[in-house]
């Protein structure tokens, strides 16, 4: 089920300096985490992401989760300390037609030496706050024991 | 008015084999079943199949199973950027359905929506014509992420009556002449400038493919066929500043002095002659023209030998899946049939030989029309069947995959080597 981003998230998106990864994985489940820049929203609030290389491991693994109905991940981290995941799915690989020349134009304009692979829609399906004040709020709040003692002791 | 294609009583449904085949993608499976079945547009869909922005039938090189030519969307593309070449379909045939829902083109099937889709895209050059007046549409198809040309819609075996039987190439010819006025046989010239202005779209093609009937004139037989090819590949290549650029000539099989002239003199880069079905005597069956002119063990040794040229892998060759189960003489139990077929697969890619396949659509102009194409299960095995040779073996298919052609449900797994 699709989740709405929050404008805040949007925009911390939309910075020059947030970090974006996403994390694929593979036939065995592992793991496969890259810095991708190109990480942005559409008008629909979802994710897009351009994949410059047709042999990369993550653009096989999105094929692999398009197919088999698998999710990825993505983090963000700001520069102020904010944090988030975005956990969704790839519904869509835009290989031609109208947005793919679009983008890849974009992306010619860019680097003169860049192509463009495939352009993947991805729905977030789960958003989690990160950040560590809003996550020690939440344990503390639910895991009252996760803690040490000296930090009680008057 | 054939029934044969409808879904037999015993053949599992799609839902069956998809829950059969966890491991094998459902978008890929689900190509290859509307390849099996066929399609139908309904007005609706058809409404919003727009001329200045779609891409309309036009140029195939086979007809379809209705036997009507134009006003169609040409093809249609999945959300996972799966193409699907499919012939519009008799609807007392029980194809799959386009309809217009809220506005979103999508597949039915028994009245339930399946996925969404999306006719493919008219490239820019479409709207244009030559200097000698063909319209560039007629000079090559596009398709996605490739340039088409067929240099030559006739094939000489159809004049000695030795037209393969599954192929519909000549009375499909004299249906486009009449009704749309297609050039039977290209000149370079067109075929250059049309490059040229395909070339002018940004990110539009990533690869050109070739392919002709078979021509055996020649002093040696089939030399006309390759001269002219290569007349056809040098025009092409004026467009290009690398000596060598992405391209894949599918023809008959030649010999390799033929050949060698063929990769030094031009920029082409793999080649796939199709053997159309790997069993000897099904193919000097089926294909009597290829069976009279070259032989079946001989076309497997011209694949072999051409690895030498292009290098493993980017040699391959298509069957038309399911005609080895034709009537009266193909096999009669699928199991033994695709026993067979990957055993000879598996003799092409020891070789560094790839195989790919096509749904067989037993077309009214063919031969063979009528008859009925192979069960879902069976496709999806083969299609399994030949990607697993392609792994053990470590051939590539870059060249005749997902993107590069979009016709083969076993190349599409490609994108997961
Ligand atoms: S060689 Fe066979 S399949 Fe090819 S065009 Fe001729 S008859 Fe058709």
């Amino acid at each position: 089920m699709a989740v709405d981003i929050t404008e805040k998230l949007a925009a911390l998106l939309g910075k020059a300096d947030t970090v974006k990864i996403l994390v694929t994985t593979d036939e065995e489940g592992a793991p496969h985490a890259v810095v991708k820049d190109s990480l942005r929203l559409d008008e629909q609030h979802r994710l897009i992401y351009l994949e410059l290389l047709e042999s990369s491991r993550t653009n096989k693994n999105m094929v692999r989760s398009i197919w088999f109905n698998r999710a990825v991940a993505v983090a963000v981290a700001g520069a102020n300390g904010e944090s988030y995941q975005i956990k969704g799915k790839p519904v869509k690989a835009i290989v031609s037609g109208p947005l793919f020349r679009k983008y890849y134009q974009q992306i010619r304009e860019q680097c003169d030496d860049a192509d463009l692979a495939a352009v993947w829609v991805i729905e977030p399906e789960n958003i989690i706050d990160q950040s560590f004040p809003v996550r020690r709020r939440q344990e503390e709040a639910s895991h009252p024991y996760f803690k040490h003692l000296d930090r009680l002791a008057k | 008015m054939s029934f044969a294609l409808k879904q037999q009583p015993s053949e599992l449904s799609f839902e069956e084999v998809a829950a059969k085949y966890p491991q094998f993608p459902r978008l890929v499976m689900l190509k290859t079943d509307i390849q099996r079945r066929g399609v139908y547009y309904t007005d609706r869909a058809l409404s919003v199949a727009d001329p200045a922005i779609h891409q309309l039938a036009g140029t195939h090189i086979f007809g379809t199973r209705d036997g009507i030519l134009t006003h169609r969307p040409e093809a249609f593309i999945l959300r996972d950027g799966t193409s699907v070449l499919t012939s519009p379909t008799p609807l007392e045939e029980n194809p799959y359905i386009v309809d217009l829902c809220d506005g979103r083109l999508v597949l039915l099937d028994k009245g339930q929506e399946i996925e969404e889709i999306e006719y493919w895209t008219k490239p820019d050059y479409y709207n244009l014509t030559t200097s000698t007046g063909v319209p560039m549409s007629h000079v090559a198809s596009a398709r996605p992420q490739r340039i088409y040309i067929m240099p030559s819609r006739y094939c000489h075996f159809w004049s000695d009556n030795q037209g393969c039987l599954f192929c519909d190439i000549v009375n499909n010819l004299k249906q486009q002449k009449s009704e749309l006025d297609l050039p039977p046989k290209l000149k370079p010239r067109d075929v250059a400038e049309t490059i040229k202005e395909a070339l002018k779209e940004p990110g539009r093609f990533t690869a050109i493919c070739l392919t002709s009937g078979s021509d055996f004139h020649g002093g040696v037989p089939f030399d006309t066929e390759v001269d002219y090819y290569i007349e056809i590949l040098q025009a092409v290549g004026e467009n290009f500043k690398t000596a060598k650029f992405p391209s894949q000539l599918i023809s008959t099989a030649f010999t390799e002095k033929q050949l060698a002239r063929i990769y030094e003199q031009t920029g082409i880069l793999s080649y796939t002659p199709d053997i159309e079905v790997l069993n000897e005597k099904l193919f000097a069956w089926i294909c009597p023209g290829k069976a009279r002119w070259v032989g079946y063990r001989e076309w497997k040794q011209r694949l072999i030998r051409a690895v030498d040229i292009f290098d493993r892998g980017y040699v391959n060759t298509c069957i038309v899946a399911g005609v080895e189960l034709a009537k009266p003489h193909g096999f009669t139990d699928e199991d033994e049939a695709l026993k067979a077929v990957l055993e000879e697969a598996e003799d092409l890619a020891s070789h560094g030989v790839s195989t790919v396949y096509t749904v067989w659509v037993p077309r009214p102009g063919s031969y063979l029309r009528g008859q009925k194409n192979a069960s879902l299960d069976y496709y999806v095995r083969l299609a399994a069947g030949l990607h697993e040779l392609r792994k053990k073996y470590n051939l590539p298919i870059d060249h005749d995959d997902y993107r590069r052609c979009g016709n083969h449900p076993d190349s599409d797994l490609g994108r997961l080597l």
